[in-house]
């Protein structure tokens, strides 16, 4: 039966993701865009998860492994006339090459993981606040560069002509695979044995896990994860290195938090509440239809409103809403054997 | 007088001084609430930008500068004891990852509230500019604001030396930092504590609010938060959990900042961030324990 | 005078009761001891009197007013102090500092106890007093920690396992000075696992054994090693 179980903990995130998609099929080309943001917002906080939620250990740096994705994917599929044109400083090698979308999807991935794996090879030998405080300083450092640094990227502007790639499939397709690697990893004794050292680090140690090379591959990973979403929300819409800084690694974390960093459902799960409500929030401010009632919010409710949700499920269920579990058949445990378990510890 | 290496002069360096003095107070603040709610606030710069904010209103509604500066004091501990109810108490208890995040969630919340309120391009700050005007010490020109910055927070730092060696209170936030769950036992009131610790930061926030405005041309809602950023890179290299060396890494960065910012030519001065987070990155590297920090330090999984 | 009751006390831990229907009485100017092997209960009793252990059941009285849901700080003010295991001195802090940390628990209006009180109880308190606590040697931080307790001038003191540790010429110090401490007119509750020094010293002592009150000894059954046994093994 075990394999039932196992199908479902990979099936209620995936049938949510197509859930979506088959939903933004039905509406208005308008909204479509909020879905289709909401779904790379699944990509990134997913691949924020291989890393948070298996080892336990917080990362402010991830978005910058987004941004390096994005640029990759960005910079690689701007038609050249164009990077001629709006990017004039771009180192010659960069200007000549250009790739097709898949293959920027694949670079992206590409680099955001060097990136990662180069970053936390020193970086994963630290823990508590400093890991914490140095991740910080990785954001810093990229955004920093990316946004003078004109031989890699369009600078403080934006990007433009990047070929908008990412519809329904592809948002939805991009979503699914970072769900099934994010579970494909899950599943290998890899995972376990960084969940391990998550729940009891002296005791893992011990029994032979290298904390650090568990982290590293982790991280490694999940950097390969953010920089494929990155390829995917640069083909969505025009960003520039401001967009990708504090506030998209705020909302990511509170996305994962607020879902449950304990679980891949939990990942899931709170991208698409709170992207929702953050995606509804935005629209209000071009006035919405609710029921046949229309109503306008001034512009920054939709923060305000995200901010307010986040503290409050922080202080009420402080584990996330799916209380870090994955969605599972009950199983045949009495409540007399969880109160035993439970005495034990 | 001269000073001349690597384009530092004394006005420059001066810039430094004052800098650093503004960045220990803020990582006193900070390391102040970390001892005893073992919290650390990242919502400390939004506590900063609304001084300034409070500042900026006070001089457009014709305040006279010290009505200013009380109002500014104001809205930053009336914020700062609100933020301890609703946010820091009810979460005392839970893990330090979920308390960084909900911080996290207070600064963004904060922040939005700025923006909603006040739009995105802020409010002139004029209210203190005439202090950007130099004294001529021997020769060289320094900025008043630097002079009296430097001074403010040297005064406010042996203040609060001052309460917590001399006082019952500071023993007692002493005792809570080490170890709260004795203290308490010994009768240490819990909230007189926090309370006391809550406060203090608080004033500190109000302080650096009204030293880094006068050195802006606008409030913007933005305003404190990349600075926060330094000073708890600092805190953490200094160590977070002891006073005098989060007050040295706090200063160090911020020295390090007003000095570099100054001697560095603007093509690379633009990458001043990135310099001075790899040298935290680096020092991290090389002592995880941080800077100033004796044998075992503090190790708060986040 | 100022008595500590408990009565019918039951701690729980999630699903672990640590503590089972408890009834003792400490009057002023008596030592009541409580032995029993590890896990027994002893300490969750005291951590349960000072409000730092969850009380499912029955109360804890002293003077008639109960205690239970006070924060620990709140019963530390109302006078009791506790000489917690493992001594919990703050090292960083001076022996002076330590000290002056227990006024903290001192009623208000009160005059008594204060640093003299340990002072006189402990000499070399004094001589050592602006050293850092963290360098003294275990005896002496022992010292400290019942001197600390003390100067808040306390009706109840209530020991942890004062002799952990300890050399055995240290704990007969420790134990003089809580015949001086009871003499003195306080009620003293001591946790021991020195079973049979406890049972001499003290005016009655209680064997706790799974969380429930076994037997109670007097000072002349010190020398009859069967009942300790027999109680501990029962």
């Amino acid at each position: 039966m075990t394999w039932i179980r196992r199908a479902v903990e990979l099936l209620a995130p995936a049938l949510l993701i197509l859930g979506t998609a088959l939903l933004a099929l039905e509406v208005s080309s308008y909204l479509q865009a909020y879905f289709l943001d909401t779904l790379v917002k699944v990509a990134i906080v997913v691949a924020l998860y291989v890393f948070i939620g298996n080892s336990g250990v917080l990362s402010f740096g991830h978005v910058s492994f987004v941004a390096v994705g994005a640029w990759t994917a960005g910079v690689l599929t701007v038609p050249e006339d164009q990077k001629r044109i709006t990017m004039p400083g771009l180192a010659h090698f960069l200007l000549t090459t250009s790739v097709g979308n898949v293959a920027s999807l694949v670079l992206a991935a590409l680099v955001g993981g060097i990136f990662a794996f180069a970053v936390g090879l020193p970086l994963m030998r630290l823990s508590g606040l400093a890991a914490g405080i140095a991740t910080f300083g990785v954001l810093e450092i990229t955004n920093n560069v990316l946004t003078y640094e004109q031989r890699i990227g369009p600078g403080l502007n934006a990007f433009s002509s990047v070929p908008s790639t990412t519809g329904i499939w592809q948002a939805a397709i991009g979503g699914l695979v970072c769900v099934v690697v994010a579970y494909a990893y899950q599943r290998t004794r890899f995972s376990r044995m960084l969940r391990a050292t998550r729940e009891d680090p002296a005791a893992a140690a011990a029994a032979g896990i290298s904390i650090y090379r568990q982290r590293l591959l982790a991280f490694t990973l999940s950097g390969a994860l953010a920089g494929f979403a990155g390829g995917l929300y640069v083909h969505l819409q025009p960003l520039q290195a401001g967009s990708l800084s504090l506030d998209l690694t705020f909302v990511t974390l509170a996305m994962l938090v607020v879902g449950g960093s304990g679980s891949l459902l939990g990942a899931v799960v709170g991208a698409l509440a709170l992207n929702g409500i953050f995606s509804f929030f935005s629209a209000a401010t071009n006035t919405v239809d609710v029921l046949g009632w229309s109503f306008t919010v001034p512009s920054g409710t939709a923060e305000l409103t995200l901010g307010m949700l986040m503290a409050i499920v922080l202080i009420l269920r402080p584990n996330g809403l799916t209380g870090g579990r994955e969605l599972s058949l009950p199983r045949r445990r009495s409540v007399a054997d969880l109160e035993k378990a439970r005495a034990t510890t | 007088m001269t000073l001349a290496f690597l384009n530092l002069t004394w006005p420059t360096f001066a810039n430094g001084l004052a800098l650093g003095g503004v960045y220990a107070l803020m990582a006193v603040g900070i390391g102040l609430v970390f001892g005893v709610l073992r919290l650390v606030n990242f919502a400390y710069g939004q506590l900063i930008m609304a001084g300034a904010f409070a500042l900026a209103f006070g001089s457009q509604w014709g305040f006279p500068n010290w009505a200013s500066i009380l109002f500014c004091f104001g809205v930053v501990l009336g914020l700062s004891v609100l933020m301890d109810w609703l946010v820091f108490r009810p979460l005392r208890t839970h893990s330090p990852a979920v308390m960084l995040v909900a911080t996290f969630a207070v600064a963004f919340l904060l922040q939005n509230i700025a923006l909603l309120a006040f739009g995105p391009l802020g409010k002139s700050a004029g209210a203190l500019a005439i202090l950007n005007a130099p004294w001529d010490i021997g020769g060289v020109f320094i900025k008043k604001i630097a002079v009296i910055s430097f001074a403010t927070a040297v005064g406010c730092l042996v203040i609060l030396q001052l309460l917590l060696t001399r006082t019952p209170l500071g023993l007692h936030m002493r005792a809570a930092a080490m170890d709260f769950r004795t203290a308490r036992l010994l009768g240490v009131r819990a909230n007189w504590v926090i309370s006391g610790a809550v406060i203090v930061s608080g004033l500190f926030a109000a302080v650096s609010a009204v030293m880094l405005s006068v050195q802006e041309l606008t409030v913007v809602p933005t305003f404190g938060t990349q600075d926060t950023i330094l000073v708890l890179a600092g805190v953490v290299l200094g160590g977070l959990n002891r006073p005098i060396p989060a007050t040295l890494g706090g200063f160090s960065i911020g020295f390090a900042n007003g000095i570099l910012g100054g001697v560095l030519p603007s093509n690379q001065s633009q990458y001043l961030p990135s310099f001075l987070f790899a040298a935290v990155i680096v020092v991290l590297l090389v002592r995880p324990n941080g800077l100033f920090a004796r044998g075992g330090g503090t190790v708060e999984r986040v | 005078m100022t008595a500590l009751t408990v009565e019918k006390l039951s701690i729980r831990y999630g699903a672990v009761e640590a503590v089972r229907g408890l009834s003792l009485e400490v009057k002023p100017g008596e030592i009541v001891g409580l032995i029993g092997p590890n896990g027994a209960g002893k300490s969750s009793t005291l951590h349960a009197i000072m409000g730092a252990a969850p009380v499912t059941g029955g109360d804890v009285r002293l003077d008639g007013t109960s205690l239970v849901g006070r924060r620990p700080e709140d019963v530390a003010r109302r006078g009791i102090a506790l000489v917690p295991e493992g001594r919990r001195i703050f090292g960083e802090l001076t022996v002076d500092e330590n000290l002056r940390l227990g006024l903290a628990g001192r009623r208000r209006g009160r005059n008594g106890g204060g640093l003299t009180r340990a002072f006189d109880l402990f000499p070399i308190l004094r001589e050592f007093r602006s050293r850092q606590a963290g360098v003294l040697s275990g005896g002496q931080q022992q010292q400290l920690a019942i001197g600390r307790a003390l100067v808040a001038d306390p009706d109840v003191l209530l020991l942890d396992e004062p002799s952990l540790g300890l050399a055995p010429k240290i704990v007969d110090v420790v134990f003089e000075a809580l015949t001086q401490i009871r003499d003195s007119g306080l009620g003293v509750l001591l946790v021991e696992q020195r079973a049979q020094r406890t049972v001499a010293l003290a005016d009655r002592s209680h064997v706790l054994a799974n969380g429930e009150l076994r037997l109670t000894l007097g000072p002349e059954d010190a020398s009859d090693t069967d009942r300790l046994v027999a109680a501990y093994l029962a």
